[in-house]
């Protein structure tokens, strides 16, 4: 039996906290974790350095909730789903009845970086949804731009509220409709500068040969090769599956090294693509779940003029 | 490129018949340099390929001392249409036995080898001999040139023979896969393995037909510059076909990551920086 708000659901219970204080977190998170211990239910906490030490302290001193660290789990979206994925498997497999988890994205992810991980609490909603799983997405009015809160009201069902309720989003919307919106991107001011290389029709070889040459030493030699993992993965899929012209375009800048591929196709049909390993014989699914999971960030667009991706390796542009 | 008797194993793809006879005679006058015994395997009637070495100098004499020595293709491949792999490698042997026991360094082989892979079965046990001969010449003075006719097989022929040497002149071949030269290795890896030759790769590992150690199958690929899920998931599957786990040496971390992505059970990465 499940207990609590989400007694009764099948799946994945999601909802997002919005708080303007620390005591309105508190109010959400300390009954929904204490609540969770007592009924017996693995219950976690994956929150940034600050918010989990307030929540810790509220906390009674011997609980047995459990601390996640947030800000290596949140790096990638991709990867967050996989390791939650797994967590709640093996929880499951214990013989766990529900999970409850509270998390937050970090800070950093609310600026530039925002487009993928809307995408990501879209994504959730199905990729969660294996699973009896009943999460709170908390996000700080305070530092939350008026975009990201929209977005968070968008891929939510519903809020927990400090005053105790569980209220539906009137704009919730499905993740399959979400998901095939395009999202605004915000240009990393690299690209507004002559790309280091530009190359049509490339094969992967050569895309990768090109991401290699573009001043070695700059990144460490891990995530070069990522990016190089990245890059060969998305120009096949754009050979394979998208319309030529495939464009591939190179961009050094001191601390990383932004990519992007555009073909003129609509790009994948799976709108889980890239956060999700889509299954087999899905066209490139496997490759773009790479992809993603391979770079620090990734972007998408849909055009008139076609589909891109952008792929950032080293350090991020996070203008917010 | 090395083509040296004691490691060189070359796949040669030509255009031009003149042009590659041109290149095998400064290979075979390299191995006269370095007191090997040459052969110059041809399926044309080898008088007439005599009567064109003996205005050589240098080979005049060699071929007057018996150092070097202008084979027919029908001689030297006994087994008729399809080779027979083991037995063509024991005649190789014998014959690299012979070249030391008159006092050379080794034997090198030039050979034109296009008549003896025009027909899938023929290309099949082909293959199979040039992996089986690469992985004994790994320890032995012996060195050949396989020389194909690309006007005469294509491109898909000839890229399926090259793979199976560690060097060819194919620009276009992106990956190789030969004997280990290390006594611990059952293959070695090198280039690179994306999906433009993932059937190739696949079909590459069937024809090697690899035999595990105490459950592994051990490939050294430091010279391996990419490889892709694909490929790691080939690595898998054949490991698993044959009751091992893939033990793939390699200095790219990319491919430890990919593997535990993808949580891929028989492949095995040992980083080598």
């Amino acid at each position: 039996m499940r207990t609590g708000a989400a007694a009764g659901h099948t799946g994945y219970y999601h909802e997002a906290v919005r708080y303007d204080t620390d005591e309105e977190l508190l109010a959400v998170a300390v009954p929904f974790l204490n609540g969770g211990v007592e009924a017996g239910e693995p219950t976690f906490v994956a929150l940034g350095e600050g918010t989990g030490k307030l929540v810790r302290a509220a906390l009674p001193a011997d609980t047995t909730v459990e601390f996640l660290p947030g800000g290596d789990l949140y790096a990638r979206p991709a990867a967050a789903i996989r390791f939650y994925r797994q967590l709640l498997a093996d929880q499951v497999a214990a013989g766990a009845r529900q999970i409850r988890i509270i998390g937050e994205v970090p800070e950093v992810a609310l600026g530039a970086l925002w487009d993928w991980w809307a995408r990501y609490e879209s994504a959730i909603n199905r990729a969660y949804d294996d699973f009896p799983l009943w999460s709170m997405c908390a996000y700080d009015t305070r530092i939350c731009p008026p975009e990201v809160l929209a977005d968070v009201a968008r891929t939510h069902p519903r809020f927990a509220t400090p005053d105790g309720r569980h209220v539906p989003s009137p704009t919730w919307t499905r993740p399959e409709s979400f998901l095939r919106e395009d999202r605004p991107f915000t240009p990393d001011p690299v690209q507004a500068t002559r790309p280091a290389i530009e190359l049509y029709d490339p094969t992967a070889a050569e895309a990768r040969a090109a991401v290699q040459r573009v001043d070695p030493g700059r990144l460490p030699v891990d995530h070069l090769e990522d990016l190089v993992v990245a890059v060969s993965e998305t120009v096949t899929n754009a050979l394979r599956h998208g319309e030529p012209p495939v464009r591939l375009r190179v961009w050094a800048a001191a601390d990383r090294i932004v990519v992007t591929v555009s073909d003129a196709g609509s790009g994948p049909a799976d709108p889980f693509a890239g956060m999700l390993p889509v299954g087999d014989g899905a066209p490139g699914g496997l490759g773009m779940w790479i992809t993603y999971q391979s770079c620090n960030h990734v972007s998408r667009h849909r055009g008139p003029d076609g589909f891109t991706l952008r792929l950032t390796a080293g350090s991020l542009y996070t203008a917010r | 490129m090395d083509t040296s008797a004691s490691c060189g194993h070359l796949c040669w793809s030509y255009d031009d018949r003149q042009v590659f006879a041109a290149h095998a005679e400064r290979l075979l006058a390299a191995g006269l340099a370095a007191g090997e015994q040459v052969w110059y395997v041809t399926p044309a009637p080898p008088e007439a390929v005599t009567d064109r070495l003996v205005r050589r100098p240098d080979f005049a004499a060699a071929l007057a001392r018996g150092a070097a020595a202008v084979v027919s293709l029908g001689d030297t491949y006994a087994s008729g249409v399809v080779v027979d792999p083991p037995a063509q490698v024991a005649a190789y042997a014998a014959a690299t036995d012979a070249a030391l026991a008159a006092g050379f360094t080794g034997l090198r082989v030039v050979a034109e080898a296009t008549e003896l892979v025009r027909t899938p079965a023929q290309l099949e046990a082909f293959t199979r001999y040039e992996h089986q001969i690469d992985r004994w010449m790994r320890t032995r003075p012996f060195g050949a040139v396989c020389a194909y006719d690309r006007t005469v097989l294509g491109d898909a022929t000839v890229l399926a023979l090259a793979c199976m040497h560690p060097a060819s002149n194919r620009p276009d071949l992106l990956f190789h896969l030969y004997g280990a030269a290390e006594p611990d290795g059952h293959a070695a890896l090198a280039g690179e393995l994306d999906l433009s030759n993932h059937d190739l790769f696949r079909t590459a590992l069937e024809r090697a037909d690899l035999h595990p150690t105490d459950g592994r199958l051990v490939f050294h690929a430091t010279a391996l510059r990419f490889l892709d899920h694909r490929a790691l998931a080939v690595l898998d599957a054949y490991a698993r076909r044959r009751n091992a786990v893939a033990v793939l040496r390699t200095a790219r971390p990319a491919a430890a990551r990919l593997t535990e992505l993808l949580g891929l059970t028989r492949v095995q990465v040992e980083l080598i920086r």
